[in-house]
């Protein structure tokens, strides 16, 4: 029934955002880049493609840093247009959107300031979109709870927080902890929105983060081994709205070893052919590249689906993956080391 | 136009592009699309050119951002040679490195200003919070009338130092939020004691416990935020006081204007000091010393407005030498931009060319039409003689089963009709180009349907204006969007005003009054007897009308029609007004309408035969015609003949049936809806088709009894008969319009493939250089009938 009256409050950014999309890189487009041999000449080709002169003002010579800053000045402008338009829900889900960029920063600027490195220096690497008022001023928190207390309670991931408040001084094992157990708390949090918004948004949204959250029990999983992580907190941070919950996460909760991890996988279909193709050999792929093409196929999929959300969720996670891709062809350049320059993940 | 091969020497070919892009009658094909962009010849220069035109998008934003105007003298300078590309991109360099320099002076001599203007304010700020202090603190001694120690100095004095200056605040209606940290700041200062004079009493003479303070300035929109965390990370033991800056200050690096506050925070010991710096720092809050005593603070802001006045005059000769930079690049920016633009698309058309094998010379592949030839032939000339180059560059044309581009011709005058014509679809290469006949078909049908001899005048008269100063608003460069769209269609307008007099004159009608040139032909039936009984009896006796007069056509009219246009008397008419020039200009549009459209299918026509097609003439063009003989030209038949046959007065015999009057002259309207449905109606007016007589009333002998509806019945003898026919044939028409022809090529397409396989087993198509391949794939039939669907529609 919602998608008879979709187009009333949200036809036009939905007409906007596909048009957006279909500004993405083509295949030729990311042939004729990888045989860039210089940075000019990357630039030159993205020219004209639809970033258009989004480097034309820069003098003198460009570097990586620099196509990375306007990449992300680009993807922030059309995002800004985006939620200032955006009518309820849609702007609360667009919020959503930023909550795990704010994430990120969080952790960026606590583990930063473990390492004692200048603020200033910190604030330039966050992601714009999630950047908040209150962001700047982390670096004065020395444990959760302070944290907690006097930077985040204003904020809206506050609530996630809530797993997180003890005592304890913060170091890195906190701060990964603290992480995941936000990242957990989001997308639960998410996934229950996507749900309550019902019809294809939720249809096509519980899909995505049902993976998202599978992809991060396994990662933590594999990354877990050899580090003093118990099995049972490991549990806790496994996000519980994906395919793997029950089953599939106690049996992580359990695997000590990579093969655990993959007998375990092999019970879910999508998940079998991931691990089959992966590898760490030259040649073949890692784990995390598999994940991000299925990522990046799930993504492409909401298109395929009318009068919904997802599509905005779609086109920020398909344009991150193209900045990534773009920077790391740019690296590539940059480095002469052209042997991994095909590395990048399509976006078909 | 034909399909042309330059032969241009490397050094000649920069000069010759030059004079062929003035010219701008040659489209150069690309013959190396294989090649990414940054992989071509010129690639270099482009980014040269690329580079130049940064700087001057840089200047260019500099000099607006001065507002100091642009000299555009709207001159089309030369394509300057490459030679000159080296002292422009000086030039930029330079000018680019001085305003880069200057303005980086600048910013830091604002940014120097704007830390002092906020030091500034702070201090003003600061003073007024004190001396607020000091104010209730004496008030307060003064009205307990107790003895406030007489060695607490001015100099000495602590701020808050006493439980008795927080009540007082208290007092005043301070916030909750102020309340609490005074609160629990005097708890600290002093947990048992209530009485505050009490406490100063006994604490004379021993260490006070200091309270410290930072002061600074952060953004207005910042601070609600900034003031909550620090009560939060603080724990509520910090005191803020805050006070806006009522000027907004000046951003340093971007220029825009930004408001902030001046914030005083009191914390005691040096871990609170800590964190209350790095939440400002936090929030890009920028603190300044500020000294503890009044007699510091005073000679401070002294020093302060020294300082800015100092720096306000290097400010503004920093800012004077900048004006003069920028005012003389303003001059010129313009132009260079043209000239850079002008080498970049000389360079990006080299791209297009091909080297020859000896490397000596590039080699192009242009369309350019025949009768143009000549000029080429001599821009390219001029082009070689410029560059000084002794072998002159060749122009030699080729032969090609490619379809050239379309050329059409125009001037100032069809240029205008050629663009409408233009955004319908561009006319195949060799097609006829209706533009021509546009001219005046456009101008009169918008005639027809605007009609008024005055509004026409007056878009004859806007049309004409535009005409006549042509030259001056050319030269005037209007970049208004609106303005151009009427500018570039001024002779249309023009002529659309000259049709809307003419068919203003023919509707008789200028806003909505009429004319009455030549005298009506109709007259006044009625009688005027002064006494009211009297008219009433001439009304009856003249049939009997009730309220409203009426004209009856057969006594009012006199039987000559108005000699042009329309009767005037019309405008009079208040019943039937409308009815009456709706049904006559509707007539009247259909027929132009209908042979506008016959005479496209004819220009059609006209198009097959050319290429003779002989599908498109037996699929296309005749069951065009025939669906519309069938049923448009038809209809215009038929009006003709209402318009003919059937006068006001009736009471004789049209195509063998008697027509009484006026009230039985058939309905086109429905007539076409009951042709379409095939009704079955009366044939004939009146009962047993005789001759009768109207005046006697109907039912009586020699009266006229009408069949049915009269109006609505068949007017002609075996009208049914023809209409069903030419129904049946209209449908017919239909399908074979839509898919004969798909059908046929496809037919012929299945017959070639096999064809071709049968033959060609081994041997490989020749393409020609830059031939697009042919039809890959099955052939597209339904594309072609949907085609065919939409150009039917």
């Amino acid at each position: 029934m919602g998608e008879f009256f979709f187009n009333i409050d949200h036809g036009y950014l939905e007409g906007l955002i596909r048009g957006f999309k279909s500004g993405l890189l083509t295949t030729t487009d990311y042939a004729n880049l990888v045989q860039c041999e210089t940075l000019e000449d990357l630039k030159l080709h993205v020219q004209s493609t639809d970033y258009g002169n989004f480097l034309a003002n820069e003098p003198g010579n460009i570097t990586v840093q620099v196509i990375d800053e306007r990449l992300k000045e680009k993807l922030v402008t059309e995002f800004t247009h985006l939620r200032n338009n955006s009518l309820e829900p849609l702007s609360t889900f667009l919020d959503y959107i930023t909550y795990s960029y704010m994430i990120d920063n969080i952790i960026l600027l606590i583990t930063g300031t473990l390492h004692q490195r200048p603020i200033n220096e910190l604030i330039s690497k966050c992601h714009p979109l999630g950047s908040f008022e209150q962001m700047e001023a982390i670096h004065i928190a020395n444990t959760p709870a302070e944290l907690y207390n006097a930077v985040l309670v204003d904020t809206p991931l506050a609530p996630y927080f809530v797993d997180c408040i003890n005592e304890q001084d913060l170091d890195e094992m906190n701060v990964e902890i603290i992480r995941n157990t936000l990242y957990k708390a989001y997308i639960e949090d998410f996934y229950k929105f996507c749900e309550k918004l019902g019809g294809k948004t939720a249809e096509v949204m519980c899909e995505i983060l049902a993976f998202e959250a599978d992809r991060r029990a396994i990662i933590i999983t594999i990354n877990s081994f050899d580090t003093e992580l118990a099995k049972d907190d490991r549990q806790k941070l496994y996000p519980t709205c994906g395919k793997l919950y029950p089953e599939g996460l106690n049996g992580l909760a359990r695997a000590d070893d990579y093969d655990q991890v993959k007998q375990v996988c092999e019970y879910y279909a999508e998940y079998k052919a991931l691990f089959e193709g992966s590898g760490v050999n030259p040649g073949e792929k890692t784990l995390e590249d598999k994940f991000f093409e299925y990522e990046v196929k799930l993504n492409v999929q909401a298109y395929l689906h009318q009068f919904h959300f997802g599509v905005f969720y779609a086109f920020i996670k398909l344009k991150e993956q193209e900045m990534r891709n773009i920077i790391w062809i740019a690296e590539c350049i940059a480095q002469r080391h052209r042997s991994k320059i095909e590395n990048y993940i399509p976006i078909v | 136009m034909c399909l042309t091969q330059l032969f241009l020497q490397n050094e000649a070919a920069y000069a010759c592009v030059a004079e062929l892009g003035e010219l701008g009658l040659v489209q150069f094909r690309d013959l190396n699309p294989d090649v990414s962009a940054f992989q071509r010849k010129y690639v270099k220069e482009v980014r040269r050119c690329d580079e130049m035109e940064r700087k001057l998008r840089f200047l260019e934003k500099e000099i607006k951002k001065d507002s100091i105007p642009m000299l555009d003298t709207y001159e089309n300078p030369e394509a300057p040679q490459p030679r000159e590309m080296f002292d422009l991109e000086a030039t930029f360099e330079k000018l680019e490195n001085e305003l880069r320099e200057v303005n980086q002076n600048e910013e830091m001599l604002k940014k120097n200003f704007a830390e002092l203007t906020e030091l500034k304010h702070i201090l003003r700020k600061t003073q007024q919070f004190f001396e607020e202090v000091e104010y209730e603190r004496r008030r307060f001694g003064r009205g307990r009338g107790v003895s406030i120690s007489q060695d607490t100095s001015d100099d000495q004095q602590p701020l808050l130092g006493d439980y008795s200056v927080a009540q007082s605040r208290m007092k005043l209606g301070l916030n909750e939020g102020e309340r609490q940290a005074l609160d629990s700041l005097a708890m600290e200062d002093a947990p048992s004691h209530h009485d505050g004079t009490k406490l100063i009493a006994e604490r004379e003479g021993q260490p006070k416990p200091h309270l410290k303070f930072v002061a600074g300035v952060i953004q207005r929109e910042r601070l609600p935020a900034f003031e909550r965390l620090l009560w939060r990370a603080c724990r509520g033991n910090v005191f803020l006081r805050q006070s806006e800056i009522t000027e907004p200050l000046t951003d340093a690096s971007t220029g825009a204007p930004v408001n902030k506050a001046v914030f005083i925070i009191f914390f005691q010991g040096d871990q609170l000091k800590t964190r209350v710096k790095k939440i400002c720092e936090g929030f890009r809050a920028t603190l300044y010393p500020c000294p503890d005593t009044p007699q510091e603070r005073r000679e401070m802001s002294i020093g302060v407005m020294t300082r800015i006045e100092d720096l306000k005059t290097v400010l503004g000769q920093t800012q004077d030498h900048r004006h003069r930079v920028l005012v003389a690049a303003a001059k010129n920016v313009r132009m260079w931009m043209t000239k850079v633009r002008k080498i970049k698309a000389i360079y990006h058309v080299l791209n297009f060319f091909n080297l020859d094998v000896t490397q000596k010379c590039l080699i192009a592949e242009c369309w350019c039409p025949v009768t143009e030839l000549d000029r080429i032939q001599l821009a390219l000339k001029r082009g070689s003689e410029e560059s000084g180059s002794t072998v002159p560059s060749i122009l030699n044309r080729m032969d090609t089963s490619e379809a050239p581009p379309t050329y059409n011709k125009s001037n100032k005058f069809t240029q205008g009709f050629q663009n409408i014509v233009d955004s319908y679809g561009i006319a195949a290469y060799r097609e006829i180009n209706p533009a021509p006949y546009t001219m005046i078909t456009f101008p009169f049908l918008f005639a027809i349907m605007f009609g008024d001899l005055g509004h026409g005048t007056i878009m004859l008269l806007a049309g004409l204006f535009l005409v006549l100063q042509e030259k001056r608003l050319e030269a005037a460069r209007i970049k208004d969007e609106i303005f151009q769209m009427f500018f570039t269609g001024r002779y249309m307008i023009f002529l659309m005003g000259c049709f809307s007099v003419y068919t203003g004159f023919i509707y008789n009608d200028a806003f909505s009054k009429s004319f009455n040139l030549f005298g009506s032909s109709w007259g006044n039936i009625f009688p005027f007897p002064l006494d009211e009984k009297a008219r009433e009896q001439a009304i009856t006796n003249l049939g009997g009308l009730e309220a409203s007069p009426m004209l009856i056509p057969e006594k009012a009219y006199s039987g000559e029609p108005y000699p042009i246009g329309v009767d005037p008397i019309w405008v009079l008419a208040e019943a039937n007004k409308l009815n009456f020039l709706n049904s006559m200009k509707m007539k009247a549009a259909i027929l132009v309408g209908i042979a506008q459209m016959t005479f496209g299918i004819i220009l059609g026509y006209h198009n097959f035969k050319y290429f003779n097609s002989k599908l498109d003439i037996l699929y296309t063009f005749i069951p065009q015609i025939i669906f519309l003989s069938c049923i448009f030209i038809y209809l215009c038949l038929q009006v003709i003949m209402k318009w003919i046959a059937y006068d006001a007065a009736g009471g004789y015999s049209v195509l063998g049936y008697f027509y009484p009057s006026s009230n039985c002259a058939p309905s086109l309207l429905i007539g076409l809806i009951n042709m379409f449905m095939m009704k079955s109606r009366d044939d004939g007016f009146v009962d047993g088709n005789k001759y009768c007589n109207t005046s006697i009333p109907p039912g009586k002998p020699g009266g006229c009894n009408m069949v049915g509806l009269c109006h609505l019945n068949n007017w002609y003898p075996g009208q049914h008969l023809v209409e069903t026919i030419l129904l049946v044939i209209a449908i017919v028409s239909v399908p074979v319009m839509l898919f004969a022809k798909p059908y046929f090529l496809y037919r012929r397409y299945r017959h070639k493939t096999v064809h071709y396989r049968d033959l060609n087993d081994d041997d490989v198509p020749i393409v020609l250089n830059g031939d697009g391949g042919g039809v890959s794939g099955s052939y597209p039939v339904r594309t072609n009938i949907l085609q065919r669907t939409l150009a039917t529609c």
